[in-house]
């Protein structure tokens, strides 16, 4: 379904995605007892709330990442609905056979929420770059890339109401942009039509949406009118969304920051390629590790680094088209 | 009180039924995990035969006695036990490692009723029995007290809604995660949480400790903060006392620990003599043989 939503500019720290997360997490622990923190010495959000209200229900497991996915899954067992935090390296990919055996097996109500997926201060082994590709091949996860402040807090109590085992992937640095509006409709599963467009898509998830509708606006300006998809839940991909864009304009880009391998790229790739063949772009960290990089709202240094900005999406999108039109002369 | 000579002897009587039906099991998969399975024997009957609270009759009763097979690939102890108390068909016995029988490779949660834990990958069940425990205390929060006074939270007197039963390997307490999980039933006072150590001494690659150092095994588990009970694996009285003790300590907000000393394929002799872990063939028919021949026949 195609919708459209107004997007804001506003100052870029008070819209941080981490700030979305925690207001979800309250809202969703105050109206659902059965949630539970499980914490990983990393801070919890809403951790202020659980300390005040319900201190029992906030469990710290300490630097034990292995112990705590299965911890968490034994709750799960019991009809809670534990939600696990770290960064992304540890309580997902050190834990990833727990969360294979021990949570995803069964099929287990958990959720884990994962820090600092892509680039950051802390350089190469906390920007996890690759986590996207790890977590797509484990059969029963739901994979979730809030864009902003709002969708965050949105996504949170969506993925509380939905039944089985989500990974959350939490940007720990600002967007320079507040995309949606308190009444936009967060739909687990389903794509975002942030912007419609006829000759071509960008098909975004996570931080680099705000890239995206820059591009956007950089491409309108000479004249090229592009489609704008969030598509936040990675797995199971929308591919409704993927074949109406291919359809429609003929041109697909997309953008994550994230490793091209396995990452949201590849799932469009499939969806395209298995059911509407059209030229497409990936734009992503090619096959290598991340390092430090300062991330400030006037720079950062990673997106340079990487190749990631709006004008790199743009070009990108340009590339797409000029290869559709040679595609359509070739007959 | 002690247990009746009669209640011993019954229970070995049940022993040796198990042992019957999984030379039935062996039989007919022509392999299994023979070593760990026969040291199991005592530790699951005395189990299930007397001393936890279930009903076969109905596999999700709420306030059953959870057991966490962590070392799962021994899970055939357990089916010839299901089977036993009619929880699961007779048949089935001879249908272990096939495709879509109930009897899985390793034990499974939704494909065998009676199971309360998938596994396969070692040393992840104390965890699980953790999460377990953690949310019986959590429950019983919800009850009302039965003692007249106001207790602390976590602090009652009387029988936790269920408890959680662990059964680990001596092989898997090299798993590092086994201690992370020590660690935490010892801060969260799992005194409703009993783990069972089957110390057979043999893993794949040999005498265990000759694999991974793991003595002085009883002081870790008391270093960690648990309340350690030593017992000859073999023994089903000293079995039950240690069980029927490790619950009357409720209250005293320690989880327990109950070192089983075992023999690794115990009650077949080329299995005690080859400590096989795995078998196939062979070694399967030849153990399923001297074992009837010692045992019976179903």
């Amino acid at each position: 379904m195609a919708r459209y939503s107004e997007y804001v500019k506003i100052d870029g720290a008070k819209a941080m995605v981490a700030e979305g997360i925690n207001n979800g997490m309250i809202k969703a622990a105050a109206r659902d007892d059965r949630i539970i923190a499980v914490l990983e010495d990393m801070g919890f959000p809403g951790a202020g709330w659980f300390k005040e209200n319900a201190p029992h229900r906030a469990i710290e497991c300490g630097i034990a990442e292995a112990n705590a996915a299965v911890v968490a899954a034994g709750l799960a067992a019991e009809g809670f609905m534990p939600f696990i935090h770290s960064f992304a390296f540890a309580a997902v990919s050190r834990a990833c056979n727990q969360i294979r055996q021990s949570i995803l097996q069964d099929r287990f109500n958990v959720k884990i929420l994962g820090r600092e997926g892509a680039w950051g201060e802390p350089g190469i082994s906390h920007n996890h770059i690759e986590i996207i590709g790890i977590t797509r091949v484990m059969p029963n996860l739901v994979i979730v890339d809030p864009a902003d402040i709002v969708e965050a807090e949105k996504a949170i109590t969506a993925i509380a109401d939905y039944y089985g085992p989500v990974f959350l992937k939490i940007e720990a640095s600002p967007p320079p942009l507040k995309i949606f509006t308190d009444d936009y409709p967060f739909d687990l599963g389903r794509a975002y039509m942030v912007k419609d467009g006829k000759d071509a898509a960008i098909i975004a998830c996570g931080y680099m949406l705000t890239e995206a509708i820059l591009a956007g606006e950089l491409l309108e300006k000479e004249g090229i009118d592009v489609r704008i998809i969030n598509m936040s839940t990675i797995k199971p991909l929308d591919n409704e969304a993927v074949i109406k864009a291919s359809e429609e304009t003929g041109a697909i880009v997309t953008a994550e920051n994230a490793s091209i391998v396995g990452g949201l790229g590849e799932a469009v790739a499939t969806a395209l390629s298995e059911y509407a063949p059209a030229p497409l772009i990936r734009v992503g960290i090619e096959d290598e590790f991340s390092q430090s990089g300062r991330i400030l709202p006037e720079i950062d240094e990673l997106k340079t680094h990487f190749g990631l900005g709006a004008e790199d999406i743009a070009l990108s999108i340009k590339e797409c088209i000029a290869k559709r039109e040679r595609l359509k002369k070739r007959g | 009180m002690a247990h009746s000579e009669e209640l011993i002897k019954d229970l070995e009587a049940k022993a040796d039924v198990v042992r019957r039906n999984i030379f039935t099991i062996f039989d007919a998969s022509q392999m299994g995990h023979a070593g760990g399975t026969m040291s199991l024997v005592e530790i699951v009957t005395a189990l299930y035969f007397h001393h936890l609270k279930i009903d076969p009759k109905n596999c999700d009763w709420p306030e059953r006695d959870r057991l966490v097979l962590s070392k799962a690939h021994c899970c055939e102890a357990i089916y010839a036990i299901l089977v036993e108390l009619d929880v699961l068909p007779r048949e089935t016995l001879k249908t272990y490692y096939h495709y879509g029988s109930p009897l899985q490779g390793h034990a499974d949660r939704w494909c065998t009723p009676g199971i309360d834990y998938s596994g396969g990958s070692l040393g992840q069940g104390l965890s699980f029995a953790n999460g377990l425990a953690y949310a019986e205390k959590l429950k019983a929060l919800t009850r009302p007290p039965s003692a007249a006074t106001s207790m602390p939270r976590f602090i009652r007197r009387d029988n936790p809604l269920y408890r959680t039963y662990c059964i680990l390997g001596d092989g898997e307490c090299h798993e590092g995660q086994v201690w992370e999980a020590a660690m935490f039933a010892a801060k969260y006072k799992l005194d409703n949480l009993i783990n069972i150590v089957d110390y057979n001494k043999f893993s794949l690659d040999g005498p265990t400790n000759e694999v991974m150092l793991l003595e002085p095994f009883v002081e870790k588990w008391k270093s960690f903060g648990w309340y350690v009970i030593e017992v000859d694996g073999h023994n089903l009285r000293q079995l039950v006392d240690a069980l029927d003790l490790a619950c009357n300590l409720y209250g005293d907000l320690k989880p327990k620990c109950i070192i089983a000393h075992t023999v690794k394929g115990h009650g077949v002799p080329y299995w005690e003599a080859t400590h096989t872990h795995i078998g196939r063939g062979e070694d399967i028919s030849r153990g399923v043989q001297e074992g009837r021949a010692k045992y019976g026949e179903v």
